[in-house]
């Protein structure tokens, strides 16, 4: 029982961890266009396509494949901007979703028809093997590599938001009028945010996809879902606290892996279950989120 | 009868403006204009068509019902409609139902949905557990999957009361997940993944019999979504979707008329849900996952909210592309950009709704506004069906 209870929490934060990469992208894009981005784990599993075509059938080294991948993650980031949301930004916040929803099913479309061939794929590991088994379970290299480039993209956030260009990006979100009469221009900040949320999201994408063997879809619905798990992360952090994400996407995962305890082992879909009642419970008793200081304006 | 008790009031402004901030879809939505009601309102109370013109409309209409009703059923028709035609057929009536359901929360409750696979669910599998599993007949089937539709909604409908905006949109998610993974993976309820039978009810087996069947059932909902709209409870269902506050300071009870929201669409939900198990006749619960639920909502968007018509007609057209209705355009496609007709549909829909939303906010309700009016008997109007304002509170949030 200790055991299985230090696996669920090994697991957790592992898998947590690109929960944490995925909310951290939602609420920046939350920050920045008032909009839920559907589109989040989209960016995810077409920048692993591409890294995917790069490495296995166009035969480039692994790390030009990923640095491919990430590309064409933004390049979708910024198109999404340019294309739906800014024409769209005085739009209902309904109808922004559903352009958010919309981008994520045409990348889908586009995924399963141009994977018609063999439609699960299998992405090599940076680094094969088995890094330790802790409790019982083994942890692979490549889930370890995933938790450390989190810590990495959490340092690297913090320090990016007290440089002059991240303060002027927190400002252009805060107040949108007075920065643009400081100087800041809030169109600019705006595609730089989703370009940030979209490598991201694209590195949640390369680096989880390995894990496991991938389909069209894999972060939205797929194998390797992110997208409520992200979304959840991103309440528990009141959708503005990065840190909060960071910690939300842990604690997400490990409150999924919980379900899996042989415990409920009669309950289908028990991690489901899980994350239902967990969100319930989270939105009923403590609407504004639990990692964030102050009272959250949504 | 109503529109002539509605412009009575039209003498003084104030009155007639607010009757019309009321209804401002419905079927005479040209006479109200913000400015001048009641002159509108004359104005189209004097236009008569001439002899030609209500030639013209009677020919429309007749087109119309012969589309739908006699070209299915291979009736005074030069079309040969095959298997798959009728299937199409049958699956873009069911998808209006339930596009219909959906517009009931989005459009009238401002309650976003990212569940609905759940409710059609429900639906489908209390459907087809009452008729294969306790032998009753179709028709009480389809009470009973209407009941649980409605119930399950209620129980969401209860959280929505604290849960609002997004956040509710997130709760419907989840919910959907949860009903996907853990309530359709019963296999006593749903036959697990070889699916459960759901046969159709005697007289109905027939294709064709079953798309008159289902189209029965649509008009049904569209006259019960018509009434709603027409009643107090759906006029509080507007005032409370643009601002609850105000609403409930002018006597509504928001709790009551957010639930009946919910429990009207949790029926229509469950009624298209069992139209869709007896016209698979074996539903797998493998079908409900997250992308139909996306695609709910985005055929419901993309035919334009609270309007019936583009609703239906939206939902039609995303069936159509589901099925594989592209096939028709798919030859030409898959030898320009290579694309297979079976892939017509997930990958060109996405980028219609993309341009609809934002080039056309009304969605297919407004493109079709005009003619609408037109043979309904009124002046043709190129403007009609426009959206009057800029609407800031689809969603409460």
């Amino acid at each position: 029982m200790i055991d299985e209870i230090g696996a669920a929490l090994v697991i957790g934060v592992l898998t947590g961890s690109v929960y944490s990469m995925v909310a951290l992208g939602i609420v920046l894009v939350y920050r920045a266009s008032r909009v839920f981005n559907f589109a989040q784990t989209e960016f995810g599993t077409t920048g692993l396509f591409a890294a995917f075509v790069a490495v296995e059938l166009w035969g480039w080294h692994y790390a030009f494949g990923v640095l491919f991948g990430l590309a064409a993650a933004v390049a979708m980031g910024l198109a999404t901007e340019r294309l739906i949301i800014r024409p769209l930004r005085d739009s209902s916040r309904v109808t922004l979703l559903v352009g958010t929803a919309g981008v994520a099913l045409a990348a889908i479309g586009i995924q399963f028809w141009q994977n018609n061939a063999q439609p699960i794929r299998q992405m090599p590991r940076m680094i094969e093997g088995v890094a330790g088994e802790p409790f019982g379970t083994p942890v692979t290299h490549q889930q370890v590599i995933t938790l450390l480039v989190l810590l990495a993209v959490a340092v690297g956030l913090a320090l990016f938001f007290r440089s002059p260009t991240g303060l002027a990006v927190q400002a252009a979100q805060q107040e949108a009028t007075a920065s643009e009469l400081v100087g800041i221009s809030v169109r600019r900040v705006s595609m730089l945010t989703w370009g940030i949320a979209a490598f991201l999201g694209g590195l949640a994408g390369v680096l989880s996809g390995p894990n496991l063997t991938f389909t069209a879809g894999f972060l939205t619905f797929g194998a390797g879902a992110a997208l409520l798990q992200g979304f959840m992360a991103a309440v528990l952090a009141g959708m503005r606290s990065m840190p909060g994400a960071v910690l939300g996407g842990l604690v997400v995962g490990v409150v999924e892996q919980l379900g899996s305890l042989t415990l409920f082992d009669g309950v289908d879909g028990s991690r489901a279950l899980f994350l239902f009642l967990f969100l319930l419970g989270v939105l009923l008793l403590r609407p504004q989120g639990v990692f964030v200081r102050e009272k959250a304006t949504v | 009868m109503s529109t002539t008790l509605r412009r009575k009031p039209g003498k003084r402004g104030h009155a007639a403006s607010e009757a019309s901030t009321v209804e401002p879809r419905d079927a005479d939505g040209a006479d109200d204009t913000k400015a001048l009601p009641a002159v509108a309102a004359a104005e189209n109370g004097w236009f008569r068509p001439s002899a030609g013109g209500w030639f013209a409309r009677a020919a429309a209409w007749v087109l119309l019902l012969w589309l739908i009703l006699a070209v299915p059923a291979n009736v005074l028709s030069p079309f040969d409609f095959g298997v798959s035609d009728i299937n199409l057929a049958i699956a873009a009536v069911i998808f209006a139902i339930i596009g219909l359901s959906l517009n009931v929360l989005i459009g009238y409750a401002g309650q976003l949905s990212l569940g609905h696979q759940a409710f059609v669910g429900i639906g489908a599998f209390a459907s087809a557990y009452v008729v294969t599993n306790l032998g009753l007949g179709f028709w009480f089937g389809v009470v009973v999957a209407a009941g649980f539709g409605a119930v399950q909604a209620l129980a969401l409908g209860a959280v929505s009361l604290r849960v609002t905006g997004l956040y509710f949109a997130l709760v419907s998610l989840a919910y959907g997940t949860f009903a996907e993974n853990s309530l359709f993976a019963v296999s006593e309820i749903t036959g697990g993944e070889g699916g459960k039978p759901a046969d159709r009810p005697a007289g109905f087996a027939e294709d064709q019999m079953y798309y008159f069947l289902c189209l029965a059932f649509l008009v049904l909902v569209l006259w019960l979504d018509w009434r709603l709209t027409r009643s107090k409870g759906g006029r509080a269902l507007q005032a409370l979707r643009e601002n609850p506050r105000v609403a409930a300071s002018y006597g509504i009870d928001v709790r009551r008329y957010t639930l009946l929201a919910f429990v009207v669409s949790g029926t229509f939900a469950g009624i298209g849900g069992a139209l869709m198990a007896h016209h698979q006749q074996i539903i797998v619960p493998g079908i409900f996952d997250f992308q139909l639920a996306l695609i709910f909502v985005v055929m419901t968007v993309v035919g334009g909210l609270r309007n019936r018509i583009g609703v239906v007609i939206g939902s039609a057209f995303f069936a159509g592309l589901g099925e594989g209705g592209g096939s028709e355009g798919g030859g030409f496609l898959e030898r320009t950009i290579g694309l297979p007709a079976e892939f017509t549909g997930i990958v060109i829909g996405p980028f219609l709704l993309l341009i609809v939303i934002t080039l056309l906010p009304g969605g297919i309700g407004q493109l079709i506004g005009p003619v609408k009016d037109w043979m309904l008997g009124k002046r043709f109007d190129r403007n009609a069906g426009k959206l009057k304002e800029v609407e800031v509170s689809d969603v409460r949030a």
